[in-house]
């Protein structure tokens, strides 16, 4: 006897909803949640880049404090997606039940972290634009076409996520996190071309460099602020793409397992 | 059955080598409270896991589930959309208050907001959390909580209410508050699916019972008719083992049936006057004469001792 009168909310309406959900927890406490992008970057910049930055003019032909200021958007929307969706997921799944809970809504797994992931790219847009506010007041942020930097955030936040998911599937114990945070995600931030170009790196690392997903998402932010532009960046942004799907999909892949017995 | 709300056919699942539910099959008929009943690990949570997708039952062999004549693996929506679904845990999100939790389901749920806000209005005021709109998951009691799951599996005014052991943990004025409202939910047309410990809960609020023991129904029926059918109607509980000896002694051969644990002994009768008789010459204290129960039922039917899985 189906009945026709009732009709589960459409795909649009079912992530939205997760992602409204994730937006109404994390804007509960905005002042504290919300204060550390504005900060960090201040931090950053005072700290590198005017001391560093005084023996240091330019860096691959841009002043050194251009060259930074470009990078820091996409690395704080890389950590801020990694904690979501390490962290933040784990908690979710485990301590909190909130996805057993959420499930018995008309909702699925793929809508739950579909949803997840567009709510880790919102917030890497989130922090970019902060980091690109606060830097633009120091006037070392290129405008307008820093304002570029804003939508890769988002890209960036999603890839992130989306890896970061994939962790999450796999991790048991919360404190395992540590692992991929000081043996990825940091090392990452320094040889993925943040504070020097990864073409000063020794040959034989070059490659390396470029297979690590924040080289792309720096090289397209930074190149789209100072406008100078190329294919290479078409590449990059398949990248983006590629690594999103791929990882978001296995992620799903696994985590499906720890939620539908 | 034609029109029942939920049908299982000889359902299996597995969870590695442990088989939760082995060849499970039962209906449940429109606007009636149907019970499942069993030991911890018997099975209970995963049939109603399987209801709403939260498992997927074995391929083989096949057996197949239908909920409101749909699959719940073809589709889970259609069915999440019309019912509603009280989890074992509370799993409230503790960083919001009561409204704010429910307008993120009502929101899951797909209602527009103008229709949620008196829609959660209307349900807090149902089940008596009207003065706590504004406040804090952490402030709230056990019993609050539990009832604030139900108003939010209620948000989309489903058919069909699973919970899973509802009243479990809370004091005896929460919990016939919570059969009073159910026996109203009920009385409007809602199918309840309800799994429990509380012999006396079912006994209370269940149109029908399913006992189920190792993942296998053992028996099946209306709790008042079971009393009648599957147990003798009295029993002779003995509290001080030593009394046994005595009382055996004095029951007229094969009228009573003798259940003993560690610590206790109960005779069961058909013949009320032959453990009256018996128990009119024991010392006050130690001994109980009394109806037979649906707990008593159940003991019968699933045995008294622990088995591994509890």
């Amino acid at each position: 006897m189906p009945a026709s009168d009732i009709r589960p909310p459409r795909l649009a309406a079912r992530l939205y909803s997760v992602w409204f959900r994730h937006m109404r927890v994390y804007t509960r406490n905005l002042f504290s949640n919300g204060l550390p992008p504005f900060l960090e970057p201040v931090i950053f910049l005072v700290g590198i880049g005017l001391g560093l930055g005084r023996y240091i003019a330019t860096m691959d032909s841009i002043p050194y404090l251009v060259f930074l200021a470009t990078a820091l958007p996409v690395t704080s929307a890389m950590f801020t997606a990694s904690y979501e969706c390490t962290f933040g997921t784990f908690v979710r799944l485990d301590f909190q039940k909130a996805y057993d809970g959420m499930i018995a809504a008309p909702v699925t797994v793929n809508d739950l972290f579909v949803g997840e992931i567009l709510w880790a790219g919102s917030k890497g847009l989130f922090f970019s634009a902060c980091v690109v506010l606060v830097i633009s007041l120091f006037g070392a942020m290129p405008m307008p076409m820093g304002l570029l930097a804003v939508p890769i955030g988002f890209l960036t936040g999603a890839m992130f996520g989306a890896l970061a998911l994939v962790v999450a599937s796999f991790v048991r114990n919360i404190n395992h996190f540590n692992f991929y945070f000081t043996g990825f995600l940091s090392p990452m931030f320094f040889f993925s071309g943040t504070v020097f170009p990864i073409d000063s790196l020794p040959r034989a690392l070059r490659p390396c460099a470029e297979i690590l997903p924040l080289t792309h998402a720096i090289r397209l932010a930074r190149s789209l602020a100072i406008a100078r532009f190329s294919p290479v960046l078409l590449a990059d942004l398949a990248f983006l793409a590629v690594v999103t799907l791929v990882a978001g999909y296995y992620a799903i892949h696994r985590l499906r397992r720890r939620i539908v017995m | 059955m034609a029109d029942a709300v939920i049908v299982f056919d000889k359902v299996h699942k597995s969870y590695r080598d442990v088989k939760a539910v082995d060849g499970i099959s039962f209906d449940v008929a429109p606007s009636t409270c149907f019970g499942l009943l069993g030991r911890n690990g018997a099975g209970k949570s995963t049939i109603m896991q399987l209801i709403y997708r939260k498992a997927e039952r074995d391929p083989t062999p096949p057996g197949t589930i239908s909920v409101f004549g749909f699959d719940p693996e073809r589709d889970e929506l259609e069915i999440k959309c019309r019912s509603g679904v009280v989890p074992q845990d509370d799993n409230l999100d503790e960083e919001l208050n009561v409204s704010q939790n429910l307008r993120i389901f009502a929101r899951l749920y797909g209602i527009p907001a103008k229709r949620a806000e008196s829609r959660i209005a209307e349900l807090l005021e149902f089940m008596e959390l009207r003065e706590k709109a504004n406040a804090s998951i952490r402030e709230l009691s056990g019993g609050m909580k539990r009832r604030l799951v139900i108003v939010r599996a209620l948000l989309n005014q489903p058919r069909l209410l699973i919970l899973d052991e509802p009243t479990t943990g809370l004091d005896p004025q929460v919990r016939h508050t919570i059969w009073d409202k159910l026996r109203q939910l009920k009385r409007g047309g809602l199918t309840i699916m309800l799994t429990t410990h509380y012999m006396e809960e079912a006994f209370q609020l269940c149109d029908d019972v399913l006992i189920i023991e190792n993942g296998r129904a053992v028996v099946r029926g209306n709790p008042k008719l079971l009393l009648g059918s599957h147990i003798e109607p009295y029993v002779l509980e003995l509290t001080d083992v030593k009394l046994a000896p005595q009382v055996l002694a004095r029951l007229p051969a094969g009228t009573a049936r003798v259940e003993p644990s560690d610590e206790s002994v109960r005779v069961y009768a058909t013949d009320y006057a032959v453990l009256k008789a018996v128990a009119d010459e024991l010392p006050p204290g130690d001994h109980h004469l009394r109806p037979s129960t649906l707990e008593d039922v159940f003991l019968k039917a699933t045995g008294r001792r622990l088995d591994a899985r509890q």
